[in-house]
Formats: C-alpha cells, structure tokens, sequence
C-alpha cells in the first residue's frame, strides 16, 4: 500500500480500493462463516465504547416512554393482582397448592437490526454470561417477539416471530384450538392449522402453547384479524402482533427457573 | 489518524443514539474529503486517505450494513473521483462554493449507494435517505467554512 501512495495518483489508488471493496463484498457472500466471524469481532470490540452511548440511549428513550407507559402498566398491574388474587382463591377452594415461580424475565437493550433482515433477526447485549439460554423466548412489553438462536458471550441474536423460519406451537385462548404460529419475513403472521369446523372468529387472542421449558406457555402473541380461505380443511388465519415490532428497543429475555432442564 | 479514529466512533455513537430513527451522514468521509481537498495536499498523502477512507468504509460495513466491502468501496471511489475533479479545478475556482458542491456530490453518491445496495426500496427507506440529506446540509455547510478559513490562512 505504502508503494501504491507514493508511486501511483490518487485515482488509480481509488480505482484499485473500489476493486478491492467489490472482490470483498463479492467474495464475503460465499463465505458466510468468515463474514459473521469478522462481524461478530468488531461487533465485540466496539460493544466496549458504544457502552456508555447505549445506555444513553436507553435512558432518553425510556424517559421519553415513563408518563405515556406508566398509566397504562398501572392499569395492567391492577388488572393482574386481581386476577391473580381470585385464581388463588379458586386454587385454595378447590385445594391445589400454588405452583412454584417458574422463571423470570431479563430485560436485554437491542444493539443492532439490519434493515434487510428487518423482520428477520436482531441483536441484543445479552449473552452466556448472562444466563441466555439458546431457543429462549423473547418477549416486549408482555407479547412474544421472538427466540434466542445464536449466543455469544456478551450479546444474542434473536429471531423475530415475522421471520419466514420462525413457527411456534400457539393457542386460541377463547376456544383452546391449537396450531402453529409463522412468520413470513415481511412483517406479517399466520396461524395455521386450524380446523375448518372450529369456532374460531376474528378479535380471538392467541398465546403460546406448551412446548419447552425455554418458552413459557401462555405468552401472549397477538389477536386474529383475518381469517383466509380453507385449505384442505385448515383454516389459515391472519395474525396482528401484540409487540410493537418496528419500536423494539427494549425487550425481555425468558429466564427459566434452574431447575427446569433444556429440552 | 486519531483525529480521524475519534471521528469514526463519534459517527458510530451517533448512528447508534439514532439507530432506528434515521441514517446519519458520513461525517468521517467528509472529514476526509475536506482534508483530501486543503491546498496544501500531495498526491501521496491523497491516495492514503483514499486508503483511510477504504478502511473506515470497511469498519463501517461489518458494524452496521453486514455488506463487507459496499462502503469501502463508495468511500475510496469518491475520494478518488473527487481529488480528480478539484485537480482538473483551475487554482482560482477552488473556493469554498466549489468544496461545496464536490462535498454534496460525494456524499449523495455515498447515500444513494447505500440506498440502492443496502436498504430495501420502500416509502420508509426514501424519507430516512431524505433526513440523511437534510442532516447533511448544515455539515456540508460547516465544512465549506472550515474550508475557506483553511484556504483563506494558505493565502
């Protein structure tokens, strides 16, 4: 390079890097491993200095969120206790024993999302020393966004409910039908696998259904706004999602219990 | 070379404060253009920033557009291109009008990358490329000043 600046003109020097920068860009997507190696490296190296930055900016964003949120969580909160208080008293009329916690929630900032896997995947800060576990749910302000695929030390990748490989057991709340929950990579979600003969309307909630010990059951998902036509005897319905997806800033990493084991 | 490594994670902290409302514009490639273009640069000194420009470009691209290669490239394109067209500027039409219009050239041509190769083409893409431009006139503007102050001290 050193020969290149003292021998050659700045345009011929110019020439060469925008060669140089088409070969890379050429060369890095056919090797998929080496360019998330070489993202996941400066990405670690910089999580140091950006810190600070997001913190700030978390801090201005959740400022900016308290007086509009507050009123509404408060809401929720009492909504909740008494519920809760009333299911326990049906518990202890019918005489079972309150279940055991069965895990909590680690709020995770999002540090990066690509705007052309926008509805694919995004990055949050944190990792294995964390405690995040890979396939974990990942949920903002109470509804499902996600799971954990890949986990590195200090940071995860998650991928979102409106990816095209995401699909997740679900459950019609109202009727208990159950089906399975997909993404299409462009923002949107389906059920599927309903039964045509099922009761199923629009404005019916759904949630998540039993399925491993890293995705709690009954997180909520979204509601039915649509109900497509009938495929061999499945009906395919159209979902909203209960997150606001394009303002995720903030969001919850499922934390199970460490009794429960990994399955 | 610190000057410039501040000023790339300065870029970095402000797209990371702004991530998710609009793009910012290249300050680093600007910071650069305008050292590229002060009357007293060699050639030689010209072709490193087009390396410094490159591998700023290159930083930038494994942080925010997971496209190795598509920033280095733009940036050492246009510092290229624009140290060729001041050079086949006479002495007298270098002023800061001048650096001006080179400065907004480079970095709409920078910007118009980006927004062809990286974001998908949509309403949304359009306006944040729109915010991006407005952001970057009062830089440009700042720069030019820069520039003349710099000429003016050169004589």
């Amino acid at each position: 390079m050193r020969i290149l600046c003292r021998e050659s003109r700045p345009w011929l020097n110019s020439f060469i890097s925008v060669l140089a920068g088409a070969a890379i860009l050429f060369l890095s997507a056919g090797t998929d491993g080496v360019k998330h190696g070489a993202v996941e490296l400066v990405n670690g190296i910089l999580s140091y200095p950006e810190k600070p930055v997001l913190y700030l900016r978390n801090i201005i964003k959740l400022s900016g969120n308290w007086v509009l949120e507050r009123d509404n969580l408060n809401e929720r909160v009492e909504k909740l206790e008494l519920k809760n208080l009333a299911l326990e008293e049906a518990l202890q009329r019918a005489g079972v024993k309150s279940p055991a916690s069965k895990g909590g929630y680690l709020r995770a900032v999002v540090t990066l999302r690509y705007p052309q896997e926008w509805w694919q995947e995004l990055r949050i800060d944190k990792g294995a020393q964390e405690g995040v576990r890979e396939g974990a749910a990942v949920a903002s302000e109470g509804f499902l966004v996600g799971r954990v695929t890949r986990v590195s030390a200090h940071s995860s990748w998650v991928e979102l409910i409106t990816s095209s490989s995401f699909l997740i057991a679900a459950a019609v709340d109202q009727t208990r039908d159950l089906g399975v929950a997909a993404g299409d990579g462009r923002g949107h979600l389906r059920l599927l696998y309903i039964p045509e003969e099922r009761n199923v309307r629009r404005g019916m909630s759904v949630s998540t259904s039993l399925m491993s010990d890293v995705i709690p059951p009954g997180l909520a998902i979204g509601t039915i706004i649509g109900i497509d036509e009938e495929k061999e005897g499945y009906k395919e319905m159209r979902l909203s999602a209960g997150a606001h997806l394009t303002q995720l800033y903030n969001v919850d990493v499922f934390m199970p219990s460490s009794g429960g084991a990994q399955r | 070379m610190i000057l410039l490594s501040l000023i790339w994670l300065l870029q970095d902290f402000a797209q990371l404060l702004l991530m998710g409302i609009c793009m910012i514009p290249d300050v680093f490639l600007l910071t650069i253009l305008f050292i590229a273009l002060l009357p007293e640069k060699s050639k030689e000194e010209q072709s490193k920033l087009v390396w410094i420009a490159f591998f700023g470009g290159l930083l930038w691209d494994l942080r925010w557009t997971n496209l190795p290669g598509l920033t280095s490239a733009i940036s050492g394109g246009v510092i290229g291109l624009a140290c060729f067209i001041w050079q086949k500027l006479p002495a007298i039409g270098r002023t800061p009008f001048a650096f001006m219009a080179v400065s907004a050239f480079c970095e709409l041509v920078y910007a118009l990358g980006h927004y062809f190769f990286w974001t998908i083409p949509s309403q949304s893409a359009l306006r944040q490329f729109i915010v991006q431009q407005l952001i970057a006139v009062p830089v440009i503007i700042i720069f030019a000043w820069l520039f003349g102050r710099a000429s003016e001290r050169n004589g």
